[in-house]
This record gives C-alpha cells, sequence and structure tokens, in this order.
C-alpha cells in the first residue's frame, strides 16, 4: 500500500514537473526530441491501424444491421456512440501503451541503469526536463492524433466496407453519419485522448526513471509496472469519463434514446 | 604536473581570503584520511584512491554536497556556507569528464557534444558547428568521421574526445578528469595528451585536474 501510494505521488509530482516546465520545449534539445517523440508514436504507428479500423468499424456496422436486425441510422448512431466516443480513445490509448509505452519504460530504465540519467545531471542538466517533458507533450499529441485517425478510418472504412457486404448504400450511411455527428463527440474524444496519453507518458517515465534494481533484471520489471499500470489508469480515466458525461443513464434515471 | 597538496589552511568561512587560491578543497570527516588541497591553474593528479574514495569525492564535488563532517572548498569558495543560487553558478564553473566520456548512447557525437549547449546557452547553438569543427582539427581529430557516429560505434579514445570537446565548450574553471588515459593504446595516449594543452589555450589560469584511481582497484 505504501508503495502504491510512492508510486502515485511520484507520478503526481512528475506530472507537476512537466506542467511547470513546458518552457523547456522551446529548447533546441528538448524540441528535437519532441520531434522525434511525435514521429516514433504518432507517424510510424499509423500503417497498422488503417486495416484495423475499417475491419472495426465494418464489423460495428454489419453486427448492428444484421444480428440486432436495426436500420441504418441506428446502425450509424451506434458507429458513433462507440468509435468517436469510446473505442477510437481507447484503441488509440492500448497502441500508444503497446509501441511508445513500452519503449519509453524501457529506455529510460536502461539510461537509469546505465548511469546516462547521471550523466546528465553531471552536465547540469535535470533529466525530467529531458528524457520527461517532451515525451509526455508528444505522447499526448500522438494519442490525440491516433485517435483521429482511428475515428476516421474505422467510420469511414466501416461505412465503406459496410456497402459492400449489407444491405444499406454508402450515401444512406454517410447521410446519417453527418446528421448524428456532432464537434462534441470529436471534442470530448480528444480530451479523452490527450489525458490517456498524458497518464500513459507519465507512468512509463516514472518507471523508466525508478527501475526496481540496479541489475539488467530491473529494466523488464519496470517494462511490466509501466504497461500494467498505464493500462490500468487509461480504464479507469475512461470509466470516470463515463460517469460524469453519461452518469445520469448509469443509474437508470434517463435512458438513452434509440 | 603536481599532486594534490594536503598541507594548505583550513578555515571555515566560505569567502576566506585563504581559500581565495583553492582550486578543489576536500576535507573527509574526522579520522579519515584523504585530504585534497589544490590550488588553482596548472595540471594537478589526485592518484591511489579506491573506488569507493573516487566517487565520495566526486560526489561531493559535482553535487555540490559534502558529507556530515566532510568539508568542501570549490574555486575558492567553502560550499557548505552558499545557498541554492551560489551554488548553481559555482557549479557551473566546474566541468567533469567521466572515464567512459559519459555520452549518452541514443545521440550521436554532435547530439551528444552540444547537448549542454543546448540547454545552458541556446544562443551559442548557432556558431557552434565551427567552434566544435575547431577543437576537434585542433585535437587531431577528423570531425566528419566522428560527429556522425553513435557511441556504440566509437573507441574508448573517441569517447573521451567527444566527451571533453563537450567540456571545453563551457569554459569551466575547473576541469576533473577521470582516469585519462585508462583503456587508451599507446597513440590513443598521445592523443590524450593534447587534451591539457587545448584546454589552457581556451581557458588561461583553468584548473585541470586528473582523478586516477589505485592501481590494485
Amino acid at each position: 500500500m505504501i508503495g502504491v501510494y510512492r508510486e502515485f505521488e511520484g507520478c503526481t509530482r512528475l506530472m507537476g514537473h512537466v506542467l511547470r516546465r513546458l518552457r523547456v520545449l522551446a529548447l533546441p534539445p528538448v524540441a528535437e526530441s519532441l520531434i522525434r517523440q511525435i514521429y516514433f508514436t504518432g507517424a510510424s504507428a499509423t500503417a497498422g491501424m488503417v486495416l484495423r479500423g475499417a475491419f472495426l468499424g465494418t464489423l460495428i456496422i454489419a453486427y448492428v444491421i444484421d444480428v440486432l436486425d436495426a436500420n441504418s441510422a441506428l446502425a450509424v448512431k451506434i458507429l458513433i456512440w462507440v468509435v468517436l466516443r469510446e473505442i477510437g480513445p481507447l484503441i488509440a490509448a492500448v497502441l500508444v501503451i503497446q509501441r511508445s509505452g513500452t519503449a519509453i519504460a524501457t529506455e529510460l530504465a536502461l539510461m537509469q541503469i546505465s548511469g546516462e540519467v547521471a550523466n546528465l545531471r553531471r552536465m547540469r542538466i535535470d533529466p525530467r526536463d529531458y528524457l520527461v517533458v517532451p515525451r509526455v507533450v508528444g505522447v499526448a499529441l500522438s494519442t490525440a492524433a491516433l485517435t483521429f485517425y482511428v475515428q476516421v478510418i474505422a467510420v469511414g472504412g466501416g461505412m465503406l466496407l459496410s456497402a459492400l457486404t449489407i444491405d444499406a448504400s454508402l450515401g444512406q450511411l454517410a447521410n446519417d453519419f453527418f446528421l448524428l455527428a456532432s464537434p462534441v463527440d470529436f471534442a470530448y474524444s480528444m480530451i479523452k485522448s490527450l489525458l490517456f496519453g498524458v497518464a500513459i507518458a507519465v507512468i512509463c517515465c516514472y518507471h523508466g526513471l525508478h527501475p526496481p534494481g540496479v541489475s539488467i533484471n530491473a529494466v523488464p520489471k519496470a517494462a511490466i509496472n509501466a504497461v500494467t499500470q498505464s493500462t490500468l489508469l487509461v480504464m479507469l480515466l475512461n470509466v470516470i469519463f463515463a460517469y460524469l458525461v453519461f452518469g445520469q443513464a448509469f443509474f437508470g434515471l434517463v435512458t438513452a434514446k434509440l | 604536473m603536481s599532486h594534490a597538496d594536503p598541507a594548505a589552511g583550513s578555515d571555515s568561512d566560505s569567502r576566506h581570503p585563504a581559500h581565495a587560491r583553492v582550486a578543489l578543497g576536500y576535507e573527509p570527516p574526522a579520522g579519515e584520511d584523504g585530504r585534497i588541497w589544490i590550488p588553482k591553474g596548472g595540471n594537478h593528479q589526485v592518484a591511489g584512491l579506491s573506488d569507493a574514495r573516487k566517487a565520495r569525492l566526486l560526489g561531493a564535488v559535482l553535487d555540490l554536497k559534502s558529507e556530515l563532517g566532510a568539508r568542501l572548498v570549490l574555486l575558492g569558495l567553502e560550499v557548505d556556507g552558499l545557498g541554492p543560487a551560489e551554488r548553481a553558478a559555482l557549479r557551473a564553473r566546474v566541468a567533469f569528464l567521466p572515464a567512459d566520456g559519459g555520452l549518452l548512447s541514443n545521440l550521436n557525437a554532435w547530439e551528444n557534444i552540444v547537448l549542454p549547449l543546448g540547454f545552458h546557452a541556446p544562443r551559442r547553438m548557432h556558431g557552434a558547428a565551427a567552434e566544435v569543427n575547431g577543437l576537434l582539427e585542433e585535437l587531431g581529430a577528423d570531425p566528419r568521421s566522428l560527429l556522425a557516429k553513435l557511441p556504440e560505434r566509437m573507441s574508448a579514445y573517441e569517447k573521451k574526445l567527444a566527451g571533453y570537446v563537450r567540456i571545453l565548450l563551457e569554459n569551466p574553471e575547473l576541469v576533473l578528469v577521470e582516469d585519462l588515459l585508462g583503456g587508451l593504446d599507446a597513440a590513443d595516449r598521445a592523443g590524450a595528451a593534447g587534451f591539457l594543452p587545448a584546454y589552457q589555450a581556451r581557458c588561461p589560469g583553468g584548473t585541470f585536474v586528473q582523478i586516477e584511481g589505485s592501481p590494485e582497484a
């Protein structure tokens, strides 16, 4: 329990440091590090998302129309609820944890164990300024960007593939989408994915900078701790968001209008 | 080259005149030996330290924190009497070259060399390329072949060289070099012998201290 509290306190302090020291992003080495992080997390991860996103959208529309015997408007509505608001940010977060979270925790733990973090201090560079600030900002922006990709690909690709596989035209599905989707859905998912990104990066940086030992065995342990805890926090944040936005529906006071 | 002189004064006022000419003074806690007293300027060697004592000395100097009962005088100032801002200013005047060069493994030589400059003097980054090339040529290295290399592709000498050029860019008044010739062959030792003249030409009046471990360690 003390360990959990210590980790929570450490992550909170790290987050506070990032917020206080955002201005270091203007320094050339930190700006370079930010660009690298955005490229690694936001750009090079997109290739694998196209098919996954399109299949996901198709599955949702096909299930809703064929299995639930619903019309295209309901299928699109569910697509908006599920993909735009929930699945998009979650899939992006899971992908970021898998690719970048493990990489960040492992890299920082290796740097800590090999003495490179101490070398930074000897150069009078705060390791949190150089290693944490650009990663947190980069991962947050990249998670929001990936969420947007997932949403566009899953909704667009899903409608396109669904028009070929089920009895609903692309025009009809697109028309229903533009009638039902609102900018609030995008804003909600973007805010959520930014927070997911921040949470993932802070936890992974914290565990990378505080590996549970000084031997090489501590590196995979740091990565495991980072992945499990960031996954847990993302789920927790998702529940909190859902409670804040759809809380009344949870308690049966208001039923969703289908 | 002179060796650390253990026979100088030991007043405790942080700005005592007796300290004015001291570059590095370290007195371990009472009852322990290993007192170091180095005057400003010139080339000095602190030899025969065990790994533990070397780590304690370097920890005290680089973190500006002397152990309980120990005493540290740096560039004429008693460290214990200084506030945080004064400590930061004092620390900026001291540079340290670890035995392995102290490079970051995911940055190439150029990025490693200009990293501290990017943090502490970003405006100097524009002229840094010419300065770094000049320093490397002065030290007998080819900048074109060295600067793009990652540390994993560098020899032990090249790592020390990159770390040293990084230090020189900051014009420190006190340079501590750990195990300068350790792990180098005869040709590289001749190259490393050029480190001191390069420093003296760039920072006249600066103090160059070589810290060597004990032969048995």
